[in-house]
This record gives C-alpha cells, sequence and structure tokens, in this order.
C-alpha cells in the first residue's frame, strides 16, 4: 500500500516537472513547480524525512517561489499563452514519451527491495530522525555555517550591483 | 535503478531540458533552473535511505545557495526589463550578426 502511494506521488513528480519544462507563459511554470515541490515534499515524508520536507515546502514554495511569481507579474504578457498554442502539446507529448522510453530502460523491479520507508524507530529518542542529523550543522559544521552566510551576503551585493540599485535606486 | 533513483534523475533531466529549448521567456528559463528541487529530494532520499543521518545537512545546504542562485537569476531579469523593456528573448540580440 505505501509502495502504491509511494510511486503515485513519483509519478506526480515527473508529470509536474514535464509541465514545468513545456511550459508556454511563467504563469503555468509557478503553478507547476508548485507542485513538483508538494510532490517532492510528499515523497521525502514517505522515507521519514518530515523535517525536511517542511523546510522545502516553507522555503521552495513559501519563499522563493513567492519572489517567483511576483517577478512574473513584473515582467508579464497583456495576452499569456495558453496550453494548447504553439507546439506546447506536442513538446509535452515529446518529453512524456522520452520518459517512458527511459523508464523502460531503467526502472527494473527485480533488484530485491525498492526503497525503505524509514523513520520509524522503536525508541523515542531525543534526536530521531532527520532532526538529529539537521543538528550536526550546527554543532559540527559552525565555521561551514559561517562561510555560507558570507555567501549570502556576497550575493546580497552582487543583486544590489546587477540591478544598480546602490546607485541609482530602485526607479529609473 | 531504484524507482525514487529514476523519479529525480529523471526530473532533473527534464528540468535541463526544459531549460535547454526555452523558447520566449527569460523567466521560463528561471524556473526550469529550479528543478535543482529534485537535487535536494536526491540528498535528503540519500541519507535518510542509507541512514546516514550526518548527511543531513547537504539538502539544507543546497537550498540556501540555491536561493542565492535565483535571486541572482531575478536581478539579471530585472535589469533586462529595465534595459530591454522585456524579457522576451527575442529583444537579446546585440551579439547577433
Amino acid at each position: 500500500m505505501m509502495t502504491y502511494i509511494s510511486c503515485f506521488f513519483l509519478g506526480g513528480f515527473i508529470l509536474s516537472m514535464v509541465a514545468v519544462a513545456c511550459n508556454p507563459s511563467p504563469f503555468y511554470g509557478s503553478f507547476g513547480l508548485v507542485a513538483v515541490a508538494g510532490f517532492g515534499c510528499a515523497v521525502v515524508v514517505g522515507s521519514g524525512g518530515t523535517f525536511l520536507a517542511l523546510i522545502l515546502v516553507m522555503i521552495y514554495v513559501g519563499a522563493m517561489l513567492v519572489v517567483f511569481v511576483y517577478s512574473a507579474a513584473l515582467a508579464a504578457d497583456r495576452y499569456p499563452e495558453s496550453w494548447g498554442s504553439g507546439g506546447v502539446a506536442g513538446q509535452a507529448m515529446g518529453y512524456l514519451l522520452g520518459v517512458m522510453v527511459a523508464s523502460g530502460f531503467f526502472w527494473k523491479e527485480e533488484y530485491g527491495v525498492l526503497w525503505g520507508f524509514g523513520g520509524s524507530v522503536e525508541e523515542l529518542a531525543p534526536q530521531r530522525g532527520d532532526i538529529g542529523g539537521v543538528s550536526w550543522m550546527y554543532s559540527l559544521g559552525g565555521p561551514l555555517l559561517v562561510i555560507s552566510a558570507g555567501a549570502l551576503l556576497l550575493t546580497l551585493f552582487v543583486v544590489f550591483e546587477v540591478t544598480r540599485l546602490l546607485h541609482r535606486g530602485a526607479f529609473r | 535503478m531504484t524507482p525514487p533513483h529514476f523519479a529525480f534523475s529523471a526530473t532533473f533531466i527534464l528540468a535541463l531540458t526544459g531549460l535547454v529549448f526555452t523558447r520566449t521567456h527569460l523567466l521560463s528559463a528561471l524556473l526550469c533552473l529550479e528543478g535543482m528541487m529534485s537535487l535536494f529530494v536526491a540528498l535528503s532520499l540519500w541519507a535518510l535511505q542509507l541512514d546516514i543521518t550526518s548527511f543531513l545537512a547537504s539538502p539544507l545546504l543546497l537550498l540556501a545557495f540555491s536561493a542565492c542562485e535565483a535571486s541572482t537569476g531575478l536581478a539579471l531579469l530585472a535589469a533586462t526589463a529595465r534595459t530591454h523593456g522585456s524579457d522576451r528573448l527575442q529583444s537579446l540580440n546585440l551579439l547577433q550578426c
């Protein structure tokens, strides 16, 4: 039963990415990316990583995709293309055909155990599963966090320079 | 290849293919670059299924740097919309001979 549910989420993951790859307009692409994040979150939860799935949904969908949607509103067409225009349906069919051909080659079920649905430990330790793993980043990975914070600060200044925000402000 | 392994590999290659064959908008290419979310799923499944809990910090770091890359891409999009008027790829023809 769990295998069927996980296969459903994996299939939804791939199909949503097909929709993102051949999007006729950024509006539909953003929606497809939300679906990809939802299905990916479900796949990670099925393997026992509840904290990581929560982080994925909060940061990817809640922060980054919101910024993408605002940018899509900024650089928007007045009459956006829809799914039936151009060669979008043909492109989607091509991608689906490619995925099915590849799955015919690679998806083999005679390799023993398919995957493990982890996350069920007998005793209730204070650090179980992925929360205990993430806490390593703060204890032993402290210098790595400092360097990553420096890299994020550098990215902030890169964005300032690319958009020339500090030279002439936000408006032309 | 186990089904999750195939799923995130196919998703990653689909995102790259969508990036390569972008037709009209620069923002569509940036959205396909966000398909590195499949790498987040890949790293977290790797650490979770093999019970290597110390590798569970790598998806979070990937997420942080993916946010950096998305913000830089959107800054380039804003600069393109400012100078060229829109983000359509036909208007980026300065190098066309």
